[in-house]
């Protein structure tokens, strides 16, 4: 199986470890994904907030070279997933003129769900060497992949249910909450700090309060947030995993603590005391 | 508590003091305006308050989503553009999720954004709008965002260095950043992007160049 990857700027910076993960997991699962030819960033929150001709016109630009491609795309950021489907939403309704040759006529994935199918859930069964038995963990969404449904194509938007299927076929424990797809704060955590904790620890603190020991996420954006803002007066810590870090975990016989370096709130000592790390 | 509508003083407390706005010559032409550029049905809203209530900031906001909606009815567009509102939103999407009316809030509050970055009026929360700027600068330097240069240009602009210094949390940021330096999180480096000439010319179109 071949795929267009739509890896976005984050996964060259922030969550290089998320590009690496996917790398494995996909090497694993035999699915070939072809990085997008010379792609750009789709703009974010920052075009669509400013300029809204740019929101619709940069996805356009890497929307164009996948159609050329003629591969379905892939994409692993909540954000860039948003902003493709938003793009190709826009393209249809002919508002926006735009520069390269494009119809809008590609899927576009996101990879949770992707990976949530059950064939693929069943690959990934096959593939399990050593199962996360006794993780318990819940799954967060946050915003941007779920919402609005419209355009994301979630049905179940309230209680999105991707990942928690992908922990549960690695092992995990998944615990259910009701924290799943509120707002993290992310996108005003910089130029509004104290606003932005607010609302991540608020996050944090379900989680802890739910009995998990870890948060499963898919999205950069919230995994920078959610692990670096753990400081409070409980001194507790809750590892934030890429779903595909615990994937690639469940998949080899010997995991590499290196592989989880640039984690802030280090989840080695987690996976120890579990017996899924040496 | 009195009853609002036996007591019309009341019915907008927010902005006592101040004179009464009367609708007069503005009609309907700022609703229908915005009506028309971003295609929602703004006039079906019922004044619920779901929106708000389902909106993770807007204890933070000065006028409240639902508020943000009635406003454009009437056409108070000057009191939107000058609201922290349209900079304090997530993009979250949660009020237009919930919505019963199907009113697109978060659109109509994002396109209020758009105005407000094309007025001469000055943002309320400019740290958050100058964020923004920075992202599409940067962006068309170089096709990508690379977060450290993202960063970098951010604390470059003058007033934010001010604002960062006078809040005293100047040393935190330098700290943080440092320590995502360590763990390999921020990389000087990233290859661009062949896109940047392309990329710039489209913004200047969409900005009313001609090129
Ligand atoms: S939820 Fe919809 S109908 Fe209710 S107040 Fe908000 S915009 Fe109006
Ligand atoms: S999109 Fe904005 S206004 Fe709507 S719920 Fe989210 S933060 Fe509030």
């Amino acid at each position: 199986m071949r795929l267009s990857f739509y890896p976005g700027c984050s996964l060259e910076g922030m969550a290089n470890d998320y590009a690496r993960s996917i790398d494995a997991v996909f090497k694993n699962l035999s699915i070939d994904l072809v990085e997008i030819e010379d792609w750009s960033c789709c703009g974010a929150t920052a075009a669509h907030s400013l300029n809204q001709a740019m929101s619709v016109v940069l996805p356009a630009r890497n929307l164009a070279a996948a159609e050329k491609m003629e591969l379905d795309i892939v994409s692993p950021c909540a954000m860039c997933f948003n902003r493709l489907r938003f793009s190709q939403n826009m393209i249809k309704k002919k508002v926006f003129d735009i520069p390269w040759p494009v119809t809008g006529d590609i899927r576009v994935h996101d990879m949770t769900r992707f990976l949530a199918e059950p064939p693929m859930i069943k690959s990934i069964k096959e593939r399990i060497l050593r199962p996360l038995n006794g993780l318990r963990v819940v799954c967060y969404y946050g915003c941007q992949m779920v919402r609005p449904p419209k355009i994301t194509g979630y049905t179940d938007y309230e209680n999105p249910q991707t990942m928690d299927r992908i922990a549960a076929a690695a092992g995990a424990q998944v615990i259910d909450w009701s924290y799943k797809a509120t707002c993290c704060g992310a996108s005003i955590g910089i130029a509004r700090r104290e606003i932005g904790e607010s609302l991540t620890k608020r996050i944090l603190q379900k989680a802890r309060q739910s009995g998990a020991e870890a948060i499963v996420v898919s999205c950069p954006l919230c995994q920078s947030n959610l692990d670096m803002i753990q400081k409070d007066r409980s001194k507790r810590h809750t590892p934030v995993f890429y779903f595909t870090e615990l994937l690639r975990l469940s998949f080899e016989e010997h995991g590499d603590p290196k592989w989880f370096k640039m984690h802030f709130t280090d989840p080695v000592p987690l996976l120890r005391a579990k017996g899924l790390l040496s | 508590m009195q009853n609002i509508i036996s007591n019309p003083d009341q019915a907008h407390e927010h902005d006592s003091g101040e004179e009464r706005k009367l609708i007069g010559d503005r009609g309907d032409y700022f609703l229908n305006r915005m009506q028309g550029e971003t295609g929602v049905n703004i006039s079906a809203c019922y004044q619920c308050e779901r929106c708000t209530n389902a909106c993770p900031v807007s204890h933070f906001m000065d006028i409240k989503p639902h508020q943000a909606i009635r406003y454009v009815q009437l056409g108070w567009r000057e009191d939107l553009l000058k609201s922290s509102t349209i900079w304090m939103c997530l993009s979250c999407e949660m009020c237009t999720t919930y919505c019963p009316n199907e009113v697109d809030v978060a659109e109509i509050i994002n396109h209020l954004r758009n105005m407000a970055a094309h007025s001469s009026i000055t943002p309320k929360e400019k740290s958050l709008a100058v964020f923004h700027q920075t992202f599409l600068e940067v962006l068309q330097k170089s096709g990508k965002v690379n977060e450290f240069r993202l960063m970098n240009a951010y604390y470059s602009k003058p007033d934010i260095l001010k604002e960062r210094v006078k809040q005293g949390i100047l040393i935190e940021d330098l700290l943080l950043g440092m320590t995502l330096l360590r763990k390999g999180r921020l990389k000087l480096f990233t290859p661009k992007s062949r896109a940047i000439k392309e990329i710039k010319k489209v913004y200047s179109q969409t900005r009313g160049e001609i090129v």
